[in-house]
């Protein structure tokens, strides 16, 4: 049995969990591909007009999988306690079903974090039931995807790349199938450290640039992760960052920092993203060693309307540098190319002729620094 | 301490009440216009949603009224609305406006927070009997005002006179904004009543306008179809157009769900909704997109000719029952028209599109009309 699993939207999240899950109870999850054109066309065409860029692309994603028998759309209603998703990853599947292909079946479960474990179990033993497997089956399954998820997790250090950590899951599904056994997490581990070393090695190689910590601009790229690792709609702004800079990904940042950082406010976040988003921005606002934070968000995105400007607050009363780059299907890379050079370039400047700011009188350097 | 809160169509009149029977300084804020729309636009963010542009101009002009308190409710989301009192608070702020937010939700679960809050602002000579008794008043009045409503709603295409009919209207409310007793309440809607039946009965029963006018169910989001600013007034420009409308939410309904828990159902329950809606959207999404969908199959199922839905763009809510919505059109063989509103709507293409859609509506009855009669002439002829 095949199952199609969109490379959209939560897949840059919670793919190694479905991966894991689906693994142990021996199904087969096939991807669609990475997004390119006709992706984003097919999208446009079916999904609604108002719906935001990366729902666009989903329903893109989900018309591009072929030769599978069930299209796997989840319902993530809330990820962690006290917390929610986007109002929108609420309406999956029933939003997208236009983007379907006429007869393929779709195959959903609601998945609520915020009710305790016992109802995720409870909810997946259902899709069990659909499946035909037997609900110790389906507990296994669950635990070998939060295992899976928490390992994807505990790799987010520095150097971090999403698509090769998701490649490098998937080879040891692969391995895993073919030898029959369980890897250890050490080994896993261990595969994926030296992968990542020798991709680092191959990009000094690309860009032999000396010293390349200390002179390098640091820059911070905030965003949801369906935007900042979604390369083809961010015009591969990421790539981009970092032929000329350091860059700091939100998603890198461990949830203990997270955690700290959430001050300043009266009442809790209640988007598990945003959480991520404004403790991150935070922590990357105060730390000295950041030159500049680009903020990536997409047209009609409901929660960063809000949690944009709760980081720009922040950035302004410290003098970071600070950019919101706005996606949608229109993006033009020329435009991008000249914003994020003019905005690199001021970075720069400034760190290099900041000493001879004049800071006489109070109004011209609170004016002459307001962003 | 002088209290204010935002507006949201007759809102005020509840809330107004609710502080004065406690002896609570209240500021009115002006009412949504134009510049409160341009002040409040100017500290937005640009890519929030049209309720949040109108509450901080309300904030701005009445702060020139001198209030000092903002009193606003909350909610755990995951609509954007339930963040609202927070970002409100840092705009405010850093625009140099000195106003205290006070959040009535129960914070982090706390009921015992909320407790306090409420004692901050009904301060200390108020007892908890009092308070509940004006809480008590108030929803009473905010039913006696939906009754009103709903009845304007049906006089609006049976009665000749516009005019006299927004008159009626705003006379109404007046009474019902000063009165202070619960007789006083009963009293207003029964004139409302007796007032629409006296003009009806002076209308020639041949006249014009006693047709059956055309039925528009319109669902949404609450802001926007309970505040007629910010929907360009689309219930009284229907019911000048002679449709007769009715509404998925009224406020009593949300007081009733949002703030009393369901204890008190309000004038017309949104309780049934989620159960019309299950086939489409099994689910809820926030906001009242579950609300929207539900009340769009169950005006489908009453037999309404129509169903409009309005909200402000890039509601996260509504986009996701506005992409269910096609697929009830569908199902039900009823025409449903979006309109999506934010500060730039104007009036003259909301106008255009009603009378589009009206003239849509009314089209299959002429054409049956206009069939039978040449079948009778055809009848006579041969």
């Amino acid at each position: 049995m095949r199952i199609g699993f969109p490379r959209a939207l939560y897949y840059f999240d919670h793919f190694p969990f479905w991966a894991g899950f689906f693994h142990r109870l021996g199904i087969e999850v096939v991807t669609s591909p990475a997004t390119h054109r006709q992706i984003m066309e097919q999208g446009l065409k079916k999904a609604s007009d108002e719906t935001c860029l990366p729902l666009k692309l989903l329903a893109g994603h989900i018309q591009a999988l072929k030769d599978v028998d069930w299209i796997f759309l989840p319902r993530i209603v809330s990820v962690e306690a006290d917390t929610y998703t986007c109002p929108k990853f609420l309406g999956i599947p029933e939003s997208l079903l236009p983007a379907v292909p006429p007869g393929m079946p779709v195959l959903t479960v609601t998945l609520n974090w915020r009710k305790g474990k016992r109802q995720v179990l409870k909810d997946l033993e259902g899709l069990g039931v659909q499946l035909g497997k037997s609900s110790s089956d389906v507990r296994k399954a669950l635990n070998e995807g939060l295992e899976w998820q928490k390992r994807y997790q505990d790799s987010m250090g520095a150097g971090w790349d999403f698509e090769e950590s998701i490649r490098e899951i998937g080879r040891a599904a692969k391995d895993l199938t073919e030898s029959a056994k369980v890897p250890t997490l050490v080994t896993w581990k261990e595969r994926m450290f030296a992968k990542m070393s020798s991709t680092a090695l191959k990009r000094t190689a690309e860009f032999p640039i000396v010293d390349q910590n200390r002179d390098r601009l640091r820059i911070a790229l905030v965003g949801h992760s369906y935007l900042t690792h979604e390369s083809y709609a961010n015009l591969n702004l990421l790539r981009k960052l970092r032929e000329k800079a350091k860059v700091e990904l939100v998603q890198n940042v461990n949830q203990e920092e997270v955690k700290t950082n959430l001050f300043g406010l009266r009442k809790k976040l209640f988007w598990s993203h945003s959480k991520q988003i404004f403790g991150a921005g935070n922590k990357f606002v105060a730390d000295q060693s950041v030159d500049g934070i680009i903020y990536l968000t997409c047209f009609g995105c409901g929660t960063d309307s809000m949690v944009q400007e709760l980081v720009s607050r922040k950035a302004r009363e410290q003098h970071k540098p600070y950019m919101v780059v706005t996606l949608d299907e229109h993006s033009g890379e020329a435009g991008l190319v000249t914003r994020l050079e003019a905005f690199l370039d001021m970075v720069e400047r400034r760190r290099v002729h900041e000493g001879y700011v004049s800071t006489y009188g109070e109004c011209l350097d609170r004016n002459s620094n307001a962003l | 301490m002088k209290v204010t809160f935002p507006h949201m169509g007759n809102a005020w009149i509840v809330i107004q009440t609710l502080f004065e029977s406690l002896n609570v300084d209240v500021v009115v804020p002006p009412f949504n216009s134009k510049r409160t729309l341009n002040l409040g636009t100017k500290l937005s963010p640009e890519s929030a949603c049209l309720p949040l542009k109108l509450n901080l101009g309300n904030y701005l002009e009445a702060a020139n009224a001198g209030a000092d308190t903002i009193v606003i409710t909350g909610g755990i989301g995951p609509c954007r609305f339930g963040y609202y009192g927070e970002v409100e608070r840092q705009i405010l702020r850093d625009a140099g406006y000195n106003y205290d937010v006070v959040t009535l939700e129960p914070p982090d679960g706390s009921m015992a927070g909320l407790a306090k809050r409420i004692r901050f602002l009904a301060g200390r000579k108020n007892s908890w009997v009092k308070i509940l008794k004006a809480m008590r008043f108030a929803y009473l009045k905010s039913v006696a005002l939906d009754r009103v409503e709903d009845l304007i709603h049906a006089a609006r295409p049976r009665l000749p006179h516009p005019l006299h009919t927004e008159k009626l209207y705003e006379s109404a409310k007046q009474r019902l904004a000063q009165t202070m007793t619960e007789k006083g309440v009963q009293d207003t809607v029964r004139w409302v009543q007796e007032t629409i039946r006296e003009r009806q009965e002076g209308l020639n029963s041949m006249a014009e306008g006693i047709n059956k006018p055309l039925r528009i169910g319109i669902v949404g989001e609450i802001y926007t179809i309970l505040d007629p600013f910010s929907s360009v007034g689309i219930e009284e420009e229907l019911g000048r157009l002679g449709v007769e409308v009715d509404r998925s939410i009224y406020l009593s309904g949300w007081v009733g769900s949002h703030i009393f828990r369901g204890i008190a159902p309000g004038y017309r329950s949104i309780r049934s909704y989620p159960r019309h809606a299950k086939p489409f959207l099994p689910h809820f999404v926030g906001g009242h997109g579950l609300e929207t969908v539900g009340a769009a199959v169950k005006f489908a199922r009453e037999g309404y000719d129509g169903i409009i839905q309005v909200f402000p763009l890039s509601c996260m809510p509504e986009i996701v029952a506005a992409s269910v919505l096609p697929k009830v059109q569908e199902t039900y063989k009823i025409p449903i028209m979006t309109l999506i509103v934010d500060e730039h709507t104007g009036h003259a293409g909301i106008q255009t599109r009603l009378e589009a859609y009206v003239d849509l509506l009314e089209r299959p009855r002429l054409l049956r009309e206009s069939i039978q009669t040449r079948e009778g002439v055809l009848g006579v002829g041969g």
